[in-house]
């Protein structure tokens, strides 16, 4: 009985909200709110970060006095306030490390004694090898028909030089960026050996009816140097690499790593066939285009800072597949100011998968020739992707997936294309490694499919589905 | 056509084989190629090759001053070694400026070649053409790996101008909770104790601050520090989480001592320390202060990791606290963990480095125990030469464990008042700990750790323990984390037995073996 007539308070007094609020306001505290304070609690991106909206502030302060109210209202205007840079100009006390500053650390100290301090970005010239070679990319497999020995993706021949790459008049290379600092839960970076062990990349595609492996000129062009500590001491060397790449005539095929993964290829992209002049198709569950965060660098941000970069116009974005608590209002507010195309599973519950699709290729058709895909495995549900950085419940299935990109990539002029955020040691199972070299598989089949001619729309083969 | 190509080279095969076509019949061509006198001859030569490092004398480290030969074997800033050029191959160089001869005899050309490829390649080039190219080669991958000013960065920058800066270590005001007086806060709803549902360390009360601690009489404070930036296999962020929702393995009558150490300590959850997930720098200053904060009100921090960067906040706190070269540190890990000289001035790798060279401990009062990842033979010797004290998994295969044990026990009660533990649950073997970012085989058992960790607890005045890098996610079973409260609790136990006043050697109740009634073994006093 007293259980109920508490609760009959409580929905009253939720009931009441601002009403209430205003009562305790005009009882007790009106005269000594100065105008800062009362224009703090006035704007809710204030209370937002205390998970507080008006009323229930209303209801922590009740029953308190003024001066209490006072404190609490100053300790919240503060921590807002301590969220800031306050930086330190006096001196040190001493025996105190630079590394340990009295105030906030502008930033990240490095160690420039440090012996070869760029030793894993410096590329070894050809000159250098004890033993010469011609070049060219040249197979790790000693017999005709071999699957297993030394992995490389779908089996594909060895380039270590964009000079290999010239020569073997490389169609797609595939290269692993095995960098992994921004991602939740961290294993990304065991993704391009993990994908390189496991099959299903090329060979005859049922739906096509086409063999990628055959109709293509295919390289592995091994990983590209990261810096495990650090993203920004990356971006510049897998922008160039990756550009490097484009200009040697192929169609970079890039596994990660995470999302931060996207800012070097996106922006290598821009770089060689100019900026705001690619269009990029990214699949994912997070939306990647936070502001303002302390880092320059990760992958929560990635989106916005290809925009804000000017490397990329939000129009020529489109997004498929978001969901998740990450974004608020104000977040998709701001992509729809900057044009975004965003395709949420929202939309997919609400229009069904087929003309949710159907926009997304009109929509990348709709833009800049040159397409770019960045395929985030967490937009796949975690029944067909448990190994990844950042899962989220209610995602597409592989079926839903494969089409999308197959035709993508057969249907627009795809120049580059990205895998990322597998994270392999999470899920016990082979699932999420077959499940990506599938994504890979179905993107390198619609490759082939342009290259043959078969880029008609929802192309399949007459040989597999009849009419 | 392939088919009678492989007919062929198997028909030549078996020839060849038999003796047929024995091109070179003066080699014996059942040695193996290492064993050959041309590799065993540059073998030799290697092994007389002189160590630098054996030139130094061990010279004693006072506390707080930085160890004399910290950076004898830091790459940066160890000396570099000239190269002695062959006359055969300085007769094909002299055509060469002098800086270019300067440049290869002050042994820089080793950061992009190994010599003795290079000396082979000079002398098999035809032209002074093809020389001049192999240098510039050469030179031109030595500027771009050495530091320049100018054109590397000295700092990862950051966006000062973020509204944001701090929301990653931003602390909730209290006042938004209901009022309270200060002490720890139960969470149990049962008169028995139990059935709160929520999952804390050892099922310990909560405490945020030192007035709680203090008002509390607080004796061990158990926080999470979720940083996982340095660790191989990363997922050691989501140790504390794991080892809180586990519930097992941290509670009870330990039965070698029948001590019950929830019951004889004051013990509290002081929650998680914040961490910036992309700067190791900026979250070991929080951590630092957190632990400081632990320490300083008499509270036994026990930290919960987190990858193993967190060994130098952690120490460096407590030498906040108990004075700089005060205090000993146990060092449990599979690996050294003394790297330098990199890029990065921490990770998961070097944070003895960091704390002897900011002279918080002495080498002297360092003790590793369990190594046997593949570090370099310099490691050691370079660890040998500033006096740490290091005791490999090949010393218990010579030794036995037992001796071991005893001798770490004794070193520990040496040189200083006061210890801290550092628990890498790397130095346990993959069976007991596979959820862990660097697993290394050959470890320690389970039945050889808890005791040891005991031990040190009960007979050594510990002040001070870390559990790191237990990585849940890459053991799909409960096992990394249950062990990893299991050597949480020994320690808890050995400072409730210590509490107690038991602090003899290898102490086990008359109560816990030969049914606690005869004599049997005939070693009962």
């Amino acid at each position: 009985m007293r259980t109920f007539t508490q609760a009959a308070c409580l929905s009253l007094s939720l009931a009441l909200g601002a009403g209430a609020f205003q009562t305790v306001m005009a009882q007790q505290i009106q005269p000594e709110l100065g105008p800062a304070q009362q224009a703090f609690i006035d704007d809710p991106a204030n209370l937002k970060p205390f998970g507080l909206t008006k009323e229930k502030l209303a209801k922590v302060l009740q029953g308190r006095d003024a001066a209490t109210i006072a404190t609490t209202l100053s300790a919240m205007m503060e921590t807002i306030e301590a969220a800031k840079y306050r930086g330190y100009d006096g001196p040190q006390p001493e025996g105190q490390s630079k590394l340990d500053p009295v105030g906030d650390m502008p930033e990240i100290a490095l160690n420039p004694q440090a012996g070869q301090f760029n030793r894993g970005l410096v590329l070894r010239p050809s000159i250098l090898d004890q033993y010469q070679r011609d070049p060219g990319p040249f197979s790790l497999k000693r017999y005709m028909y071999e699957t297993d020995g030394i992995p490389t993706f779908a089996n594909a021949p060895v380039a270590l030089r964009a000079e290999d790459l010239v020569a073997g008049e490389v169609d797609v290379a595939f290269v692993g960026v095995p960098l992994n600092m921004g991602s939740g839960w961290r294993d990304s970076h065991n993704a391009p050996r993990t994908l390189r062990a496991m099959y299903g990349i090329g060979g005859f595609d049922v739906y096509a009816g086409v063999d990628p492996s055959l109709e293509l000129s295919l390289a592995d062009y091994g990983n590209i140097s990261v810096d495990r500590l650090s993203i920004e001491l990356g971006v510049t060397h897998v922008r160039e690499m990756v550009g490097g790449m484009v200009e040697a005539g192929v169609i970079p095929f890039i596994i990660g790593g995470d999302h931060s993964v996207m800012f070097p290829t996106v922006a290598a992209m821009a770089d060689q066939f100019g900026a705001k002049n690619v269009g990029v198709v990214h699949l994912d569950a997070h939306y990647n285009a936070a502001r303002d965060l302390a880092h320059f660098q990760s992958d929560t941000q990635v989106v916005s800072r290809l925009i804000q970069d000017g490397l990329i116009e939000g129009k020529n974005l489109v997004q498929v597949g978001l969901r998740g608590p990450e974004m608020d209002e104000e977040a998709l507010e701001w992509m729809r100011s900057q044009g975004l195309r965003y395709h949420t599973m929202a939309e997919v519950e609400a229009k069904g998968w087929d003309k949710v699709m159907r926009a997304a290729i009109d929509e990348a058709k709709d833009g800049p020739e040159n397409i770019f895909i960045s395929f985030d495995i967490s937009v796949l549900d975690p029944a067909y992707a448990r190994g990844a950085g950042r899962p989220v419940a209610g995602g597409l299935t592989m079926r839903e997936a494969m089409p999308l990109v197959r035709r993508l990539c057969a249907e627009t002029k795809v120049v580059g294309f990205e895998l990322l955020d597998v994270s392999p040691f999470l899920d016990l199972s082979y699932a999420t490694s077959l499940n990506a070299n599938a994504i890979l598989h179905s993107c390198l089949t619609g490759v082939a499919m342009r290259k043959k001619g078969l880029d008609k729309k929802a192309y399949l083969s007459p040989l597999t589905v009849s009419d | 056509m392939s088919l009678t190509r492989n007919t062929f080279a198997f028909a030549a095969g078996l020839l060849i084989a038999q003796g047929a076509f024995a091109a070179e019949p003066e080699v014996d061509r059942r040695m193996p190629n290492f064993l050959k006198a041309e590799a065993k001859e540059d073998a030799e030569k290697a092994k007389k090759r002189a160590d630098p490092l054996d030139a130094l004398e061990y010279t004693p480290s006072r506390a707080g001053d930085v160890p004399t030969h910290i950076d004898a074997a830091t790459p940066g800033l160890k000396p570099r070694q000239s190269l002695e050029i062959p006359d055969d191959v300085m007769a094909r160089l002299a055509f060469l400026p002098a800086e270019t001869l300067e440049f290869l005899k002050s042994g820089k050309a080793g950061t992009a070649v190994r010599p003795d490829v290079m000396f082979e390649k000079i002398l098999g080039f035809e032209t002074d053409e093809q020389i001049q190219a192999y240098m510039d080669a050469i030179q031109s991958v030595f500027a771009q790996i050495e530091f320049q000013e100018g054109r590397d960065k000295t700092a990862i920058a950051l966006n000062t101008a973020s509204p944001n800066f701090n929301n990653w270590r931003l602390l909730r005001p209290r006042d938004l909770d209901p009022a309270r007086v200060p002490g720890p806060i139960a969470l149990s709803r049962y008169v028995g104790g139990r059935g709160g549902g929520f999952s804390t360390f050892a099922g310990a009360p909560v405490a945020f601050n030192q007035a709680d601690l203090r008002a509390g009489d607080v004796e061990v404070a158990i926080m999470g520090a979720p940083l996982d930036m340095g660790s191989g296999w990363r997922d050691a962020r989501r140790g504390p989480l794991a080892m809180r929702v586990m519930g097992r393995g941290l509670g009870g009558t330990d039965v070698s001592t029948m001590v019950n150490p929830g019951r004889t300590l004051n013990i509290v959850d002081y929650g998680d320390a914040a961490i910036d997930q992309l700067s190791t720098e900026r979250s070991v200053q929080e951590v630092r202060r957190m632990v400081r904060e632990i320490a300083e009100t008499g509270t036994v921090p026990f930290i919960i990791g987190g990858d193993h960067s967190l060994e130098y906040p952690n120490v460096a706190a407590m030498a906040d606290v108990y004075g700089k070269g005060k205090i000993g540190v146990i060092h449990f890990d599979a690996h050294l963990d003394t790297g330098r000289g990199r890029v990065h001035l921490l990770d998961h790798g070097q944070p003895i480095y960091r704390l002897m060279k900011e002279a918080h401990v002495r080498p002297e009062d360092y003790i590793q125990v369990g190594l046997r990842a593949h570090y370099s033979k310099e490691y050691y010797a370079w660890q040998k030469l500033i006096g740490m004290r290091y005791h490999t998994m090949a010393e218990v295969e010579r030794r036995g464990w037992d001796a071991v044990l005893d001798r770490v026990v004794k070193e520990a009660r040496e040189n200083t008042e006061y210890l801290y533990i550092s628990f890498d649950v790397d130095v346990l073997d993959p069976a007991f700990e596979p959820g862990t970012g660097t697993p290394v085989s050959g470890g320690l058992s389970m039945r050889e750790a808890i005791p040891i960790v005991r031990r040190l607890c009960a007979e050594t005045n510990v002040v001070g323990f870390d559990l790191v890098e237990l990585a849940p996610e890459l053991d799909p079973t409960y096992r990394s984390t249950l062990n990893a409260n299991s050597i949480l609790f020994s320690c808890l136990t050995g400072m409730a037995m210590r509490k107690q006043g038991i602090t003899e050697t290898n102490f086990i109740s008359d109560l816990s073996s030969d049914h606690g009634q005869d004599n049997y073994y005939g070693d009962a006093p």
